[in-house]
């Protein structure tokens, strides 16, 4: 019995030891932080911007619509802690072409210094039946929520590697860790979010995943939040709710399309 | 003790009972059946197609190269087991427009009879350093690999649907199980078909529809020696952690699975374990599936920390050399 609690002992501190590359890193100081945040105008992407703003954050918005970035620029500013912090405001589409984007940051690095937290909250969701989607969307949620992060990170990275320091999060959902009826096109593109910055985080950089609440939250208390790594311990457990909750999902569609199927014949037979 | 186990017993029967539901669908038939092969003129799609054919399947083959077309062609019908099997050629690029895609299956469908089985093999894969990467990579990857996998499938799904049967297979990689240096357009493009695939099966699975999403390693293609050419260190060694198989072993798989209905299909031991691991929340086919993945999943997890530590110390000591190289370059 003593051997065996030894032997565990000793595999326990060899883990320590072989698992001490992934203790977590130094926090980033936000106070005098450059933050950009594209989709900063409106939902979590403002948020955010408040969020870190509130922490003595300088902040760049990015998103599309001029009107709608200079009410977010005011309602954040609100929010000012000092004299000094600024909120920079930039219009352009980050899905359309990587070299706006880049002009975007280097416009945003020229007025505010380099970029030390890039948060890509730039996105839209669209849901319906798979043969019912437009073909069309399939695209364009994939340009938009995908290369619409693609590009913005694309743009900062190299400054982040050579400063050794950076922050990139990227926004994706909980519709990115499983998919669900009705989100072929939404889970795709925040899939591949996922899949971009697994493979992102093992090229040298701090990298973070951010992951939305089901029930509608607030947008302040998504904003908060950081996506933790599953537990080993509860890996099996989580599994064998999920088979639950997979089968009560199967059901509800089974259901709809029944019902569905039912008013179709007593259309057809009225 | 005995009222414990008492309590596990029917905890257990409670447990088949509820996930009933998810027991295995009837396999699908392949004699007689019309397959379409997307990426079917070469590597894993044409091993698949043979394999269909040599089952009895009635092959259509989609590519962009007429020429390779023909070449398989030829090839697979030295596989035919009787004298009615057919093996018809199309030449059209899957992911440029959904309605040219529409029409290969139409025409394919008339020639052949309805879609029974569709696997989605078009792809290309291309590595390198994220910020090396020509910024039109993402957008082609994602092109190719997702939207070309995107459009046959919504080409195929309604009449699926209306007969009530149907398979689509998407071919995924490893890289769509876990993210890779050197990866993030690929993995990208491929963990996408995994979001599609998983939100599209809860879509079918009431219409006996079953989607398979494969997980193939690095095999022994065309396309790999292709991938190879521009492959980062860091990325050639990591992946050296598994080894490089046969696209036949591969697609021999992968169509077990597709009749079968099964939603992962994997390869070999770490295959087995990286699907484990990465399950999520996806889908399982049979309860014995369900099982070993409730079981496994924690001692798997605990294995993978040790992977991603020794990928994390590959990319380290690369990044170290390098520096070292450039400084002995200054200095000489």
């Amino acid at each position: 019995m003593l051997l065996l609690a030894a032997a565990f002992l000793v595999a326990f501190v060899l883990l320590l030891y072989m698992v001490s590359p992934l203790i977590s890193p130094k926090p980033l100081a936000l106070p005098g932080a450059h933050v950009v945040v594209t989709g900063g105008s409106s939902g979590i992407g403002k948020c955010i911007a408040i969020e870190c703003y509130k922490q003595g954050a300088f902040i760049t918005l990015v998103a599309r619509n001029e009107d709608k970035l200079l009410q977010a620029k005011k309602e954040i500013e609100m929010h000012s802690i000092n004299d000094k912090q600024v909120v920079l405001c930039i219009s352009v589409d980050v899905s359309q072409d990587y070299n706006q984007v880049e002009n975007v940051i280097k416009q945003a690095q020229e007025k505010l210094g380099p970029v030390d937290m890039l948060v890509n909250c730039a996105g839209m969701a669209m849901s319906g039946k798979f043969e019912d989607l437009e073909v069309s969307t399939f695209e364009r949620l994939m340009s938009i929520n995908y290369l619409g992060s693609v590009y913005p990170s694309r743009a900062v990275i190299t400054t982040m590697k050579e400063r050794r320091v950076g922050r990139i999060v990227f926004v994706s959902s909980q519709a990115g860790q499983l998919g669900l009826f009705g989100f072929t096109a939404y889970s795709a593109s925040k899939f591949a979010i996922r899949g971009l910055a697994e493979a992102l985080q093992m090229e040298p950089l701090e990298t973070r995943l951010i992951s939305e609440t089901t029930s509608v939250c607030k947008p302040e208390q998504v904003a908060k939040q950081i996506v933790k790594d599953a537990i080993v311990v509860t890996m099996g457990l989580f599994r064998t709710i999920a088979l639950f909750y997979l089968g009560s999902f199967d059901s509800i569609v089974r259901r709809c399309m029944m019902q569905r199927e039912k008013s179709e014949i007593a259309d057809k037979t009225a």
